[in-house]
């Protein structure tokens, strides 16, 4: 058991944390407390840093491009990207490239080429559809979305429900159900080009996150080629769930990341605040504040590095990256509000990142599978298959 | 041509440093440490003169305690060939790394050794000028640009009022300043391969110096606490409240 960063982990996380602070964090003085884009000459200064590093396609399978770095290192960096008041959904304003779709490495070669690896480029986005008005937590009773076989096309009927970023996508996956009364078994994935007749964005569902929106999607008839189902008929739910796990990882770095940086403010607002004839790090009240919050950041950071460990070393880590999830959300949560009550009025002003942070990480306990459904995933794992 | 450079490995300049409570120095207990910023600029000189064909060899230096091994591996990360290590857990003053270095010089055989033109930490700004004077070498400080004009270096220094351009004979001592460059990001392959790069350990008794203190610190206490301004209404109150402060008559 050893904790300890090695060298290349700490010269990594050196240059990240350098580009972070004198790359991005100044830009933001200048931009929207909202903003999640650059404009294009930053974005593409940024990015042919990020290249230089080496670290351009953060989360990419080498095999693919990818930086050739492991889990727990790629954890390390995720934790550092999101330090800056966009950090949460636009880490470094996405200059460390995308990874595009879990579900799209499972594809044929034929699907790869049209979809993966123009999404690596950036040439294209793809939206992930799997929730539905009747529900996101059971996807697999809740889909009701319809795909029925015509020649050699599918024709798809339903809707979904807070899409993100469909607007903006030129595909989607889109989970639809092919054998009613299967449950899991009777459901498809599809790769949908948003151009497709029938497809149609009915709204942008607005929410506590100000950009990259979600949305509400209605499929009228809509055809989509055999060619387009990825993985098997009836098999779409069971596709790529190991690297659905591992996006728990990054999910839950990034809020430890905005947990950190806010509770380095805490620290320095709390030695230079006088209340009362003293500076409020004097008063206990505050001080415990400032305790909790580091018990939060590090049994999330701990929980966290264990599961991206576990995946490292090729053990089981459903369990634990859904309690790293958990763990992260939830205490990053708790971290940000305190911070907000340490800096009083300034601390909801649009003038500190902390607000936007604090709406954001609302989010983040119900996107990626709720705090509830982490639980039972865990309890499942728990009390085995029979529950 | 080889090229020698010392780093230090200091509190990061991002660190808003501690007074220990005795007074006695600044608390390094949990704090984070760095490669000097000048330092750095150094290496980023020294390797860009490997990329573009005039060095031969880069060679790191550091000398401290053993954790400044992490300094070194910064260094060979951003491209120096290999590191050596001058292990001493006494404070060691700026004399003291001249001679250290002295001796290296001597067994190394650099063609120029570049050093950053002081460390963030005790800002002394003498190391460079003390190996020039030990060695009877020929120094550029405070340089913002190296240029080679056949076996002579062209350097040009930040002076008040303007710039002036040196003509230094080689071997030469250069300390860098600020605007010399941007120091790079180390990429994640030369991260990788820094791992391999050997890092000699020597003690200063192996170049004869004994590091024993001879200033003697007496106390160290924060900066003055900065008193509150005020908003003035009229530019009338703001010269009568200067005249008050005593700033203008
Ligand atoms: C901003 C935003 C962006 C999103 N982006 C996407 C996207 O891109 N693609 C996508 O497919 N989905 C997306 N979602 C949907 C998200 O995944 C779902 O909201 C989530 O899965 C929960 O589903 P639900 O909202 O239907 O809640 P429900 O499933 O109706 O659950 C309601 C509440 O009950 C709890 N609950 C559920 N089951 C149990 C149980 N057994 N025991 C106890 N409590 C339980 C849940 O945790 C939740 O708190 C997004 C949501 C938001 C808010």
């Amino acid at each position: 058991m050893d904790f300890a960063m090695t060298d290349e982990q700490r010269l990594i996380i050196e240059q990240v944390r350098r580009f972070v602070r004198e790359e991005v964090a100044p830009l933001e003085d200048k931009l929207d407390p909202d903003e999640s884009r650059l404009g294009p000459d930053d974005y593409a200064r940024l990015v042919s840093k990020v290249k230089d590093m080496g670290l351009h396609g953060l989360g990419v399978p080498p095999e693919y491009g990818g930086p050739d770095i492991d889990t727990v290192t790629m954890t390390l960096i995720a934790i550092e990207i999101s330090q800056h008041r966009a950090g949460l959904y636009s880490p470094c304003y996405g200059s460390f490239g995308g990874a595009g779709l879990a579900h799209l490495y499972e594809a044929s070669e034929d699907l790869k080429k049209r979809y993966l690896y123009p999404t690596l480029n950036g040439e294209k986005h793809g939206f992930f559809g799997l929730t539905e008005p009747s529900g996101g937590s059971d996807p697999a009773r809740a889909i009701q979305t319809r795909a029925v076989k015509d020649g050699d096309d599918w024709v798809i009927n339903g809707a979904k429900i807070f899409i993100s970023g469909a607007d903006k996508a030129e595909y989607g996956i889109v989970f639809a159900r092919t054998d009613v009364g299967k449950g899991r078994n009777g459901i498809t994935c599809f790769i949908v080009d948003t151009d497709t007749p029938g497809f149609h964005v009915r709204r942008v569902v607005h929410t506590l996150r100000s950009a990259y929106y979600a949305t509400e999607l209605q499929f009228e008839n809509m055809r989509v080629p055999s060619a387009n189902v990825l993985g098997e008929v009836n098999k779409g739910f069971a596709i790529a769930n190991d690297r659905l796990s591992r996006q728990r990882i990054p999910y839950a770095a990034s809020c430890i990341g905005i947990a950190i940086k806010a509770q380095e403010m805490c620290i320095e607002y709390a030695k230079l605040r006088e209340t009362f004839g003293a500076p409020l790090a004097t008063r206990q009240a505050v001080q415990w504040m400032v305790v909790d919050n580091e018990i939060d950041i590090r049994t999330a950071r701990w929980a966290t590095l264990d599961a991206a460990c576990k995946a490292d070393r090729g053990e089981p880590f459903r369990t634990e990256a859904a309690m790293a999830k958990l763990l992260s959300t939830e205490g990053a949560s708790r971290v940000v509000d305190r911070a907000i009550q340490i800096h009083g009025g300034y601390g909801v002003t649009k003038d500190l990142p902390l607000e936007r942070w604090y709406r954001e990480m609302r989010i983040r306990r119900i996107g990626e599978g709720p705090s509830e459904v982490q639980r039972l995933v865990m309890a499942r794992n728990l009390f085995g298959a029979s529950l | 041509m080889k090229v020698l450079v010392p780093v230090k490995r200091v509190v990061d300049y991002n660190v808003k440093i501690r007074v220990k409570s005795d007074q006695t120095g600044v608390d390094l207990a949990n704090v984070k440490m760095s490669m000097n910023p000048f330092d750095e600029i150094a290496i980023e000189e020294a390797v860009r003169l490997k990329e573009a064909g005039k060095a031969t060899e880069v060679v790191a230096v550091s000398i401290g305690v053993a954790q400044s091994t992490e300094t070194i591996r910064t260094a060979l990360a951003m491209g120096a060939d290999r590191g050596i290590l001058v292990k001493s857990d006494e404070t060691v003053e700026p004399l003291n790394v001249a001679k250290i270095l002295k001796g290296i010089v001597e067994a190394e055989k650099p063609d120029l050794v570049i050093l950053g033109k002081q460390a963030i930490d005790d800002d002394s700004n003498q190391t460079g000028q003390m190996l020039a004077a030990l060695l009877g070498w020929a120094q550029g400080t405070f340089a913002s640009k190296i240029e080679f004009d056949g076996d002579k270096i062209l350097l040009t220094r930040e002076i008040d009022g303007g710039l002036q351009t040196l003509k230094l004979n080689m071997p030469t001592i250069v300390t860098a300043d600020l605007r010399l460059n941007e120091p790079r990001y180390a990429s994640l392959p030369n991260i990788m391969k820094a791992k391999k790069k050997p890092i000699d350990e020597k003690t200063p008794a192996d170049y004869g110096v004994d590091v024993k203190a001879r200033l003697e610190v007496l106390k160290v206490t924060e900066p003055p606490q900065r008193q509150a301004g005020i908003k003035v209404e009229s530019v009338e109150q703001l010269v009568s409240k200067l005249k008050e402060a005593g700033v203008i008559g």
